[in-house]
């Protein structure tokens, strides 16, 4: 599946981000990245902005060295990007380990569960290189497990903590009244480059309060086991491809829509888009024969995948509403109206390139709140 | 009048579009009121400031809040709490 190149109207340094985060497929893309990285033109100091904004600094470091342009970029620079690129794989196979560490003090209490997003998108979608950027590790678990789980990782060495949040108390209530997630955990390790390892384990597809859900019980049925890369034996449970794909992309929505993540500087990226342009690419054939068409009906759920898929399209050329018939979903207008209140951000209509692109992220206005009933009605 | 009404109201009236120019009815669930997942968050922590409380895991959870009234009296036991 190749895409048209994109258009060069964000400038030479977006470009290149974009076709990385897409995935660069085929020799015209790649020479693409090779003439854009060797014009003359190339503000370097805002494609390592863009690149740590996008989380996308070792995936950049990683394209420099592979197709040859080491010495086409600024020696000192340079340098930073193969720092970054190793530094990024030694948290890997920290993050590697101590997933299984997790996953068998979890599997060996009878727990339902799956490893989540970029522990099991590094190897999958990225090639184990070691481009994949990651803060923490990902799970996802029932509601009715969420007690028995905060045991098992407190007996890990894991505390809740709030101090990545700038008002720490506001993140602490926040977390116990919206229970989609645990609270954030910790685990210091002290080793050399990872002093802490963050574990998020979620409990729901969406969030608290969300009008529309998928049942994490059903999600969470024949797992798919993944071997780890780089420790013989290992395994992990993954969601089977209808599942993967579907948290990704509502993960994407509710992060483009909760407005805590714009006021966190949270919210899209351009490696999330990446990552369900990665996951149509790799399992194509599974997630158009059918079977998530249904799941996405049943559950309510596909004007929020359309959404999704409708910027998709219009920010990387793709043509997934079409691939998934989805092209009569979407509608922003209709999902505003279905989430008003100062939680969520407004539907702006601003396109998402512009979006992605902005550096002022907070400055989206959210929506009114939603003409509440007096108290005489 | 005791003596928290007054200032609970300001901080609820502080949050609460709907509350504003109507007397507080404590017996009306609060999302009637226009508390959202948001603003539900911006009053607790406003209480917690106003009355030097902290509210304990077991009091963050909707029941706490489901009304003014039932809110008061969780604010009025911690104050209670902390004055013993």
């Amino acid at each position: 599946m190749t895409h048209p190149l994109p258009d060069q109207s964000l400038g030479p340094e977006w470009t290149i981000l974009e076709l990385l985060a897409r995935g660069v497929l085929d020799d015209s893309e790649r020479q693409m990245v090779r003439e854009l990285v060797l014009t003359g033109t190339l503000d370097w100091g805002e494609l390592l902005e863009q690149a740590v904004r996008h989380k996308m600094l070792p995936m950049l470091a990683h394209h420099i060295i592979s197709a040859g342009l080491r010495f086409d970029v600024p020696t000192t620079i340079y340098m930073h990007l193969e720092s970054a690129l190793e530094w990024n794989r030694c948290q890997i196979d920290v993050f590697r380990r101590e997933t299984i560490r997790v996953a068998q003090a979890l599997a060996s209490r009878k727990i339902p569960f799956v490893v989540t997003k970029g522990m099991t998108f590094e190897s999958t979608l990225y090639g184990s290189l070691g481009t994949r950027h990651m803060n923490d590790i990902d799970f996802m678990i029932r509601p009715q497990d969420r007690e028995v789980v905060m045991s098992a990782l407190q007996e890990l060495g894991f505390r809740p903590f709030f101090d990545w949040a700038k008002d720490a108390r506001r993140e602490e209530i926040s977390s116990r009244l919206n229970r989609d997630h645990l609270p954030k955990l910790a685990r210091k390790i002290d080793q050399p480059g990872t002093r802490i390892i963050n574990i998020d384990v979620a409990n729901s597809l969406t969030w608290a309060k969300s009008p529309f859900d998928v049942p994490v019980d059903k999600a969470l049925e024949n797992p798919v086991e993944q071997a780890v890369p780089g420790i013989p034996g290992a395994s992990i449970p993954c969601f089977r491809p209808e599942y993967q794909f579907l948290f990704t992309v509502l993960h994407l929505f509710r992060e483009a829509w909760l407005q805590k993540f714009v006021d966190f500087g949270t919210d899209v990226g351009l490696m999330k888009f990446g990552d369900v342009i990665r996951l149509i690419h790799r399992d194509h054939d599974k997630l158009t024969d059918g079977e998530l068409l249904r799941i996405m009906q049943t559950h309510n759920v596909t004007h929020a995948v359309g959404w999704v898929l409708r910027h998709i399209d219009e920010t990387f050329q793709t043509r997934t509403l079409e691939l998934f018939a989805l092209e009569r979903y979407g509608d922003e207008k209709l999902l505003g109206g279905q989430m008003q209140s100062s939680a969520y951000v407004s539907a702006s209509g601003q396109p998402m390139r512009e979006r992605l692109q902005s550096k002022s992220r907070g400055s989206v206005r959210p929506l009114a709140a939603a003409h509440p009933r007096t108290q005489d009605e | 009048m005791d003596d928290i009404t007054a200032q609970f109201e300001e901080v609820l009236r502080r949050h609460l579009r709907s509350a504003k120019p109507n007397p507080i009815n404590y017996d009306v669930e609060l999302v009637q009121l226009g508390l959202d997942s948001m603003t539900a968050v911006a009053v607790l922590l406003d209480m917690e400031k106003a009355f030097n409380i902290r509210f304990p895991d077991d009091m963050l959870v909707e029941g706490t809040f489901r009304t003014a009234g039932r809110l008061k009296e969780a604010v009025r036991l911690l104050r209670e709490r902390q004055a013993s």
